[in-house]
């Protein structure tokens, strides 16, 4: 029956040049609608449109990146205004975690090139790579906490060490809960729930990337920022 | 009949117990009336704190119920205002506006069964609850402790702010009903959206400082050191920008702030002057450019609030334009009301009245703060009683105005209930006149006191009526305060009366919150979705028998007038 298909969400965005959004189109059964006067006109509820999830994650990126922006500008102004900066002589083990970060988001793509094809099997392993990878990453940050610690260098003691513990710290928070997705993403069962796997894990390789670039940005900046 | 879904989303109505039946209720609605009941209960807490500030200011030895058994340091004293300011700013002028009334509205007006995401509105509505508790605990605890439980109260509040930030977002962008196109939204549900973008984006900011302050706290870091610290460091270090940074990211935030108080404010106003102008919006489209605009520029202000603490030179001279650049926008806006209530045949009720007065407010605000976007007039009068008065009139008071003004427009779908209107009007008046009289002379105090600082003993002889003034503005508290115990009365009242509405559209409105029952059943109510064919302010349509037409009505069933 016409009246049952959900339109395509494009249209509500545009305005309706004909003057009445959805024209002289009846829903589909008047049977009990009488009572309502001009309510007989009223569809069926659809089923919240998925796209609300993608929305949600751009909307909650932006939000992200303000938060760590508001650091990185803190960064440079102290940077710029303080003589006795000690620069943070960084671990190298933070070059390997990197790579390994660039590495996962690789394997992500892959991952879902696997699930777009059908190839389950091969999702999920891949899928698992990438959430080992992700894991690897946190626990080398930690690793690079430790180096650091052992040379005396700790949170407090100057202004460039608590700009890397905050900012690595920060952002390992923000990245674990980037593994809890892809977790999530590659047990769930997603037959009774409002998206499908694909979109889901679409969704969470945006914040997979985002994450990746962030650690990218602010690698680059205590780098540069010697 | 069979819905779309087997009936698996329609929880119908409430089982269980308390705890499951209002506590942990995600639904829109009574997320939404839990935030205008935090509001209420802050705003008078808050009402009590500066009672108590003006009564110390002009008896200084008088007594107060409670507070004299608390320590009397001036530390003590400095937390009043805090929690004073805290209380006000967040739980009643951020909350209030969006995410009580917004929360309620947003999915009605647009047609939507519930927010974007039900279990993160519930978070951010618990989010805000906690929040509150610990910013009360903090005025009672040690000052240094309470600074920290204030400093992640904040925090809590911000967290929860940014979830419904983005839950605002995603609602308006995506869950609109068919045919609610963007120009047909009302102008409360842009001014949502707009206000949800800008919330997103500076709460963030204000949590990274202190996320930054609290690591100072709890891992002696010096992101922001304090002044004490500083003077004990060697002096080759530069010490004199370290607390700038602090009040950069701060203003980012709280320039930003008064726009996020004010965005929904103007959002009711303009919609409450067109229902009861019977007109459409003047220059609807406009008027959402403008909502955009506030927005917009309002996130790019902050530098406005440091001219006084050494910033780039230049910098004054590009915040000023754009603060100067404000007024725009804000004129297209008044200019829009004002035009909407030409001849027009209005219906002066206690909502309307609110909505007028907040116009009158925001004017007077707004026009000593044209003063302040003077980079000359403000490095003098900053932190004066000029400034105080400044902004309690505009952001204060004026979105006040507007909170009451949509409490009696939309207390019929809230309660199912109309508010006395001979008492509105009486509180309307005597809060009106109380304000004024509270805060205009607190302008001329900031003036004088600023000039007789400059000129020396000439103004001595005005310098006498500071006294008489400061008393008179406590006085004029009092009256206000005495209002506000009438509209309590009124509220309650009518809420314990079991006097319901009868109609169902009471205020002859357009928008689509009035097509459903009042108040709306509680639950995900409604398996059929609604359809909109118009835009939401049709109002004296030509050729048409009635004076306003519904969105939902669709074209062939407007009753033609013979």
């Amino acid at each position: 029956m016409p009246g049952t298909i959900a339109p395509p969400d494009i249209e509500l965005i545009l305005e309706d040049s004909r003057g009445g959004g959805g024209g002289g189109e009846r829903p589909p059964d008047g049977g009990d609608d009488g009572d309502h006067g001009d309510f007989d006109r009223q569809r069926r509820r659809r089923p919240a449109s998925p796209r609300r999830f993608s929305t949600a994650m751009a909307i909650a990126i932006v939000s992200i990146l303000m938060f760590f922006m508001a650091l990185a500008s803190a960064f440079l102004v102290l940077h710029h205004s303080s003589h006795v900066w000690v620069a943070v002589q960084l671990p190298r083990i933070l070059w390997v975690n990197t790579a390994v970060l660039v590495g996962s988001s690789f394997m992500l793509e892959r991952a879902r090139v696997r699930l777009s094809l059908g190839d389950d099997r091969g999702f999920r392993k891949l899928w698992l790579v990438t959430t080992v990878m992700g894991f690897l990453f946190v626990a080398g940050q930690l690793v690079a906490w430790r180096q650091l610690a052992r040379q005396g260098v700790f949170i407090a003691s100057n202004q460039a060490s608590s700009f890397f513990y905050i900012f690595t710290g920060a952002h390992g928070v923000h990245l674990l809960g980037g593994v809890v997705a892809l977790l999530f993403v590659g047990v769930r069962n997603f037959e009774k729930s409002q998206i499908s796997r694909p979109l889901a894990a679409e969704i969470t390789s945006y914040y997979w990337h985002f994450m990746d670039g962030l650690w990218i940005f602010l690698f680059a900046l205590l780098y540069l920022g010697k | 009949m069979v819905t779309y879904d087997g009936g698996a989303n329609q929880p119908g109505a409430p089982r269980g117990g308390f705890v499951s039946r209002y506590l942990l209720r995600s639904d829109h609605k009574i997320i939404g009336l839990g935030h205008l009941w935090l509001a209420l209960f802050s705003v008078f807490l808050g009402m009590g704190m500066s009672l108590v500030m003006r009564i110390h200011l002009v008896w200084p030895g008088a007594h107060i119920l409670f507070f004299s058994t608390l320590a009397d340091t001036s530390e003590r004293y400095a937390t009043l205002p805090l929690l004073h300011g805290s209380l006000m700013i967040f739980f009643v002028l951020t909350a209030a506006p969006q995410l009580g009334f917004g929360n309620y509205l947003l999915p009605l007006q647009i047609g939507a069964r519930e927010m974007a995401f039900p279990a993160l509105n519930l978070f951010s509505f618990w989010g805000s609850v906690i929040s509150l508790v610990g910013m009360t605990a903090a005025f009672l605890a040690a000052p240094q402790d309470g600074v920290t439980i204030w400093i992640i109260s904040i925090s809590i509040f911000l967290a929860s702010a940014l979830c419904s930030a983005i839950n605002f977002s995603v609602t308006a962008i995506d869950m609109r009903a068919k045919g609610m196109t963007l120009p047909r939204l009302p102008l409360t549900v842009w001014a949502w959206l707009v206000n949800a973008i800008l919330g997103m984006l500076i709460f963030s900011i204000l949590l990274a400082a202190c996320a930054g302050l609290l690591s100072d706290r709890f891992f002696d870091t010096h992101f922001f050191p304090a002044a004490s610290f500083l003077a004990s460091q060697p002096s080759n270090i530069a010490a004199d920008p370290l607390p700038a940074l602090w009040q950069r990211l701060f203003w980012f935030f709280a320039q930003a702030e008064v726009y996020v108080a004010m965005l929904p404010c103007f959002g009711f106003v303009s919609h409450l002057i067109a229902t009861f102008s019977r007109k459409p919006v003047w220059r609807e489209r406009l008027v959402v450019l403008a909502l955009c605009a506030v927005g917009l520029v309002g996130f790019c202000v902050w530098g406005q609030h440091m001219f006084s603490s050494g910033l780039n030179p230049f910098s004054p001279l590009v915040f000023s334009v754009l603060a100067a650049s404000l007024g725009v926008p804000a004129a297209i806006l008044v200019v829009s009301w004002l035009a909407t209530l030409w001849k027009a045949r209005i219906q002066l009720n206690t909502s309307l009245l609110f909505a007028l007065g907040f116009v009158s407010l925001f004017l007077s605000g707004g026009i000593s703060g044209i003063f302040l976007a003077r980079h000359g007039i403000a490095s003098g009068a900053v932190s004066e009683d000029f400034v105080a008065g400044h902004f309690h009139l505009v952001m204060g008071v004026a979105a006040t105005f507007a909170i009451l003004a949509a409490l009696f427009f939309w207390f019929p779908t809230l309660f199912g209930r109309r508010l006395n209107e001979s008492l509105g009007r009486t509180h309307f008046w005597l809060t009106f006149a109380g304000v004024y009289c509270v805060f205009m002379p607190m302008h001329w105090m900031g003036l004088v006191s600023q000039s007789a600082k400059n000129a020396g003993a000439k103004l001595s002889f005005i310098a006498a009526w500071i006294g008489p003034a400061r008393s008179f503005i406590t006085a004029g508290i009092l009256v206000t305060i005495f209002a506000q115990g009438i509209f309590l009365f009124n509220f309650l009242w009518t809420l314990l009366r079991r006097e319901r509405v009868e109609e169902g559209n009471p205020w002859r409105a357009t928008t689509l919150e009035w097509t459903e029952a009042s108040p709306p059943p509680p639950g995900e109510h409604g398996n059929r979705e609604p359809a909109v064919y118009r835009g939401a302010y049709e109002f004296g349509v030509p050729g048409v028998s009635d004076d306003f037409i519904p969105q939902h009505v669709a074209p062939d069933r407007v009753a033609k007038a013979n």
